[in-house]
């Protein structure tokens, strides 16, 4: 087993767990509020993607904007049903409607696209780089750079742009910020397109790595769950360094322990750390 | 629900029981009354978690897998008969619910979700993967249900038993809501604060509503093992959490019959009315989703609206 092969398979393993994370983390920063619809919504994104290139032979660059347009259209009209109970903070009710589109989704996609695995070849995966025994493709290096980019670009607009004041506010007080005169029905209308253009993204750019199933949303909303609480709930840096630290994690167990049980490894690492220190890594100790 | 009698009750459960027969008393309706009752049961277990406690436990595929593969192993490779395997089910979940309560002591609302759902997906890589669960061949050669010389062999000779089993539920649902752990856990839901001040610990409370719900699901994955003869890791998919889910909320909270009928509904669209298995999927998805957006007090909301109209008409007519 090669160490430093591994590191690299941990390095995109990670940058693709952050990548994937990023919608959830604003959410969870800004709405408070959780979508178990996550990993359906990334599922959607991969096969959108592979659609649009295998049935209209569209390149690569035009499918991904489709899809980004696709998770944003899903992610708007999943907040526009249940938006008044977001505003109520109706959060049990929330959870519960999001677990429903997950399910509505998954059998509309394999209604739609079939229930066989089906492999979505880019320009960029395709393509292999060698140095000496390590082995990497151009799609994982397009994943680590639209990671650290996105990552960047999202931490700018929230801690430097108006548009991030004004979210930051809802987020601290939805009904402060109504007094004020935000319409927070539009930040948090704003929040869900964004986190289905930003999972269509990820499913763009990760699902490539492996074969894709209309079921394979379950395991993408577990590894954003951990990544998300682990990084501490709502932070955007807290995500980055939680999904590589989880990459890696995962990299090395699967190699060097079980690759069956390195989810499952994965939770129970994470239950350990949420009994000692409730609000996650990144909070400070005690803090909930 | 509170204006029935004990005799209506005993009236409604003794027709309930010769249901079956009445619809004609095939194959087909035999299994679904089995099935109804069955599901019915594993979704009282989460109504009292949803409905008492306020919580959203995405845990209780794993109580209801721990009572099937609890019965499965104990009746095919112990030789325990039906009542040891129900007490190896209870105390199987029990434990599990035991641990799930002390390490989710101080979390609420989505971190407790998020942390029950990690519980299943665990719960799923286990059934799937450890040798002594069966891994992805499952357990096969469960015996047919024999008790005090009564075998079950078929769905029409089991729903005595499922028909035992609901009914039971029911009792202990009914009465946990009448006791003073069912009052403590709703004062916890409506108002933690003033629990508190009451002198009521949530923790305590929390671990205790869990004890008492994990038993009542993993007792319908008990008697699943036996209706189905074979138990494997698809006990623990998602499609049985939508499916208490949908049930819970689909006529309204807090009423005792509503869980029951919500199963009933939904199997009797899957099982007589089925659009085959994606579209099936979507309906119940759909149904989730229209009646907690626009239904948050489910279908018997609109309905005892409508009564209480009727009501206020007939009393406006005669005055």
């Amino acid at each position: 087993m090669n160490f430093t092969q591994q590191l690299i398979n941990g390095l995109v393993l990670g940058h693709s767990y952050a990548l994937i994370a990023i919608g959830w983390t604003v959410l969870l920063g800004v709405a408070r509020l959780v979508n178990f619809g996550h990993g359906q919504m990334y599922m959607l994104g991969a096969f959108v993607t592979w659609f649009v290139m295998s049935r209209f032979g569209l390149p690569y660059l035009v499918a991904i904007p489709i899809a980004m347009a696709v998770g944003i259209g899903v992610g708007y009209l999943m907040q526009r049903t249940m938006l008044q109970l977001t505003i109520r903070q109706d959060l049990v009710s929330v959870m519960i409607v999001t677990l429903g589109f997950g399910h509505v989704l998954e059998g509309v996609a394999a209604l739609f696209f079939g229930s066989t695995g089906q492999i979505l070849d880019t320009p960029l995966s395709v393509r292999d780089i060698y140095i000496g025994d390590i082995w990497i493709t151009w799609q994982d290096i397009a994943i680590i750079i639209v990671a650290i980019l996105f990552f960047a670009l999202l931490k700018y607009v929230v801690e430097k742009t108006r548009v991030g004041r004004l979210v930051r506010m809802v987020a601290e007080d939805p009904k402060l910020a109504l007094l004020a005169g935000i319409d927070i029905r539009k930040i948090y209308l704003g929040v869900f397109a964004f986190e289905g253009a930003a999972v269509a993204i990820a499913a763009a750019l990760i699902a490539p790595r492996t074969p894709i199933l209309t079921s394979m949303g379950f395991d993408q909303v577990i590894i954003t769950f951990v990544v998300v609480v682990l990084g501490g709930i709502g932070s955007i840096t807290g995500s980055y360094v939680a999904g590589i630290a989880l990459g890696l994690f995962a990299a090395f167990f699967g190699a060097y322990v079980s690759a069956a049980y390195s989810t499952a490894a994965m939770f129970v690492f994470l239950i350990v750390v949420l009994v000692v220190r409730p609000g996650g890594l990144a909070s400070r100790p005690g803090a909930h | 629900m509170r204006m029935m009698t004990p005799l209506s009750w005993l009236i409604g459960l003794g027709l309930m029981l010769i249901a079956p027969a009445l619809l004609g008393g095939s194959g087909a309706v035999y299994s679904a009354f089995v099935l109804i009752a069955i599901f019915a049961v594993m979704s009282y277990g989460l109504d009292v978690i949803v409905s008492d406690l306020g919580e959203v436990s995405l845990a209780h595929p794993v109580f209801f897998a721990a009572g099937a593969y609890a019965s499965a192993i104990g009746s095919s490779r112990w030789g325990f008969d039906p009542i040891s395997t129900l007490l190896l089910a209870i105390a199987a979940a029990a434990i599990i619910a035991a641990g799930i309560g002390i390490v989710t002591l101080r979390m609420r609302e989505f971190v407790f979700s998020l942390v029950t759902y990690a519980v299943t997906v665990v719960g799923m890589t286990l059934a799937a993967n450890w040798a002594f669960l069966g891994g992805s061949d499952g357990i096969t050669g469960i015996p047919v249900f024999n008790i005090f010389g009564y075998s079950a062999l078929t769905d029409r000779e089991l729903w005595p038993v499922a028909w035992l089993l609901l009914v039971a539920a029911l009792y202990l649902v009914r009465c946990f809501r009448r006791s003073r752990l069912g009052q403590e856990a709703m004062t916890v839901h409506l108002n933690p604060r003033l629990a508190t001040m009451s002198g009521i610990d949530p923790h305590r409370v929390r671990i205790q509503v869990f004890l008492f719900s994990a038993p009542i699901t993993a007792a319908a994955g008990w008697l699943y093992s036996y209706q189905r003869a074979y138990i494997s890791a698809d006990v623990v998919d998602m499609y049985f959490l939508i499916l208490m889910l949908t049930a819970v909320v689909l006529i309204g909270r807090r009423i005792l019959l509503a869980p029951l009928i919500g199963v009933a509904l939904i199997l009797c669209q899957e099982k007589f009315l089925s659009f085959g298995g994606y579209v099936d999927r979507i309906i119940l998805g759909s149904v989730l989703i229209v009646i907690l957006s626009f239904m948050p007090r489910g279908l018997a909301g609109p309905a005892f609206d409508m009564l209480r109209w009727i009501k206020r008409r007939a009393k406006n007519i005669n005055t």
